[in-house]
């Protein structure tokens, strides 16, 4: 079989193994073949770490989680990152964190490129990014956004997110509207007074002044 | 045409899945369609208590799936509907003495030959909630208007998404209108934004609810009960008919109207 006409590509990088489905491909094909692959090869795709490559071919966020859901229950294979575009990926929510090197306290990450998440994040789901992260959904109680750069919601902003975990002070939170549980900037932690309803409907952003958290709105 | 399958969940335990199912199934039933009910809460067993039907039980879910009954040995059928009945769960068993896969099977079986396959799902997310939703097209998240039990529904919400269950509505049970009045409660409005799914059903909390799980009669037999007309109003929702939500709702937004069941 000639690995042209496959449904989908497994190409060895150098991080790990690329996943690249054919875009004429359907995706019950490419889930059969995956599963007959990872078969065959025994225990070789056993516990490895894969990206999922959708540049050419686009798949639904419920076809991408079924997807990770059965490779990680027949071989404990993890997908670790879905490239969406040149500069558009994303981490995928509950696998660990990838081993990058430690980002530098005060400096910006702006050459790896932010994580995009498009839908809510419910309760449970922890989204790690070593730069920016977007979140386009709100944050519900429970969640938890974790970024080496800025956290920015097109979304309510109800559970945890920490902006500059690697120990920027000029990291910033963005939000729609900011109910969060707790808010974390590079080693400050907030929480939000009791009772306070800000207004909704424009971006309000916390930031570090003078020592202290405090949120702006825009 | 096979029929639909239907798990009520939570992920809190104690806010109204068995009661719900014990209703819902009951009135559609009424309405003329054949229904099963299948209690998976595995060592908890109570939905036969709800329904009265305790002292029947023989055979149950377990056996089925072990082979040890024909499926038919284990439906226990109702005492007033003859066109609805329920598969018990094992009392003394583990829970993980069933999989998945097995009942994947169970229900499309079941589905073949009944209009709606109702699952009792347990609380928690573990294996008896990852078999109870195996087999289910429509999911029904049941929560109360608490903090916690609302963060356990978004939470469930997340694993059924995951899970590929694409029709999940929201019931909110135990709702009082008096407390949500003076701001002691979250409203309606303010769970489904949180939620952003779309809404089966509200029902109020109620003493009538406590007095039929006793005599073990769903509460949709009786005509006079709010809770009861709650009930019947979502297992009509369900059923394809279109009845507002306003009546046992109390009063929804406009802007909440796209979220709503439809
Ligand atoms: N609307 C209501 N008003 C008053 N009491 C209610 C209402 N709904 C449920 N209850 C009571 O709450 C208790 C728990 O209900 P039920 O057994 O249906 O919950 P459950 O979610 O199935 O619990 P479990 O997680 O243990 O299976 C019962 O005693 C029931 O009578
Ligand atoms: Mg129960």
């Amino acid at each position: 079989m000639s690995s042209a006409m496959a449904p989908i590509q497994i190409k060895a990088d150098r991080a790990g193994f690329l996943l690249i489905p054919d875009p004429e491909a359907s995706f019950e094909a490419v889930m059969a073949f995956l599963e007959e692959r990872l078969e065959q090869s025994h225990d070789f795709f056993h516990n490895t770490e894969m990206v999922l490559d959708l540049r050419k071919s686009p798949m639904g966020s419920d076809e991408i989680s079924a997807l990770c859901t059965r490779l990680h229950q027949k071989s404990m294979v993890r997908i670790v990152e879905v490239r969406l575009g040149e500069e558009v990926s994303f981490a995928v929510a509950g696998a660990p964190e990838r081993k990058r090197v430690a980002p530098e306290a005060g400096r910006r990450h702006e050459e790896s490129a932010p994580v995009i998440v498009r839908n809510t994040c419910r309760s449970g789901v922890r989204v790690v990014s070593a730069s920016d992260c977007v979140v386009l959904g709100d944050v519900n109680p429970g969640a938890e956004i974790i970024a080496g750069g800025d956290v920015i919601v097109y979304g309510t902003l109800r559970g945890v997110a920490h902006a500059g975990v690697g120990g920027d002070q000029s990291a910033r939170i963005w939000a729609l509207s900011f109910e969060p549980n707790q808010i974390r900037i590079a080693e400050l932690v907030a929480v939000p007074p009791r009772g306070c309803k800000p207004g909704r409907g424009r971006f309000e952003i916390a930031e570090i002044r003078n020592g202290v958290i405090q949120v702006v709105s825009l | 045409m096979a029929g639909r399958t239907i798990v009520v969940t939570s992920g809190k335990g104690g806010v109204g899945k068995t009661t719900t199912v014990a209703n819902l199934g009951t009135t559609l039933a009424k309405k003329k369609n054949s229904v099963v009910l299948i209690d998976t809460d595995i060592g908890l067993r109570n939905l036969d208590v709800v329904m009265g039907l305790e002292n029947r039980i023989v055979y149950n879910l377990v056996d089925i799936i072990e082979g040890k009954c024909r499926k038919e040995q284990a439906m226990i059928r109702d005492r007033k509907l003859s066109n609805l009945c329920m598969i018990p769960a094992a009392q003394t068993r583990e829970k993980n003495s069933i999989t998945e896969e097995q009942m994947k099977e169970l229900c499309s079986n079941l589905a073949e030959e009944f209009d709606y396959v109702i699952i009792d799902c347990p609380a928690g997310i573990e294996q008896g909630f990852k078999n109870a939703i195996a087999g289910a097209d429509t999911a029904l998240v049941v929560t109360t208007p608490e903090v916690s039990a609302i963060r356990d529904a978004d939470r469930v919400i997340g694993l059924l998404e995951a899970a590929l269950v694409r029709n999940i509505n929201l019931i909110i049970n135990r709702l009082n209108a008096r407390m949500v009045k003076k701001g002691d409660m979250m409203s309606t409005e303010d769970i489904i934004a949180l939620l952003s799914v779309p809404l089966l059903g509200v029902v109020p909390e109620s003493e009538d609810v406590v007095v039929s799980t006793n005599r073990g009669v769903p509460l949709v037999h009786d005509r006079s009960s709010k809770a009861g007309a709650a009930f019947r109003g979502m297992a009509g929702r369900l059923d394809g008919e279109s009845i507002p939500l306003d009546g046992d709702a109390g009063g929804l937004l406009g802007r909440m109207k796209r979220l709503i069941w439809n």
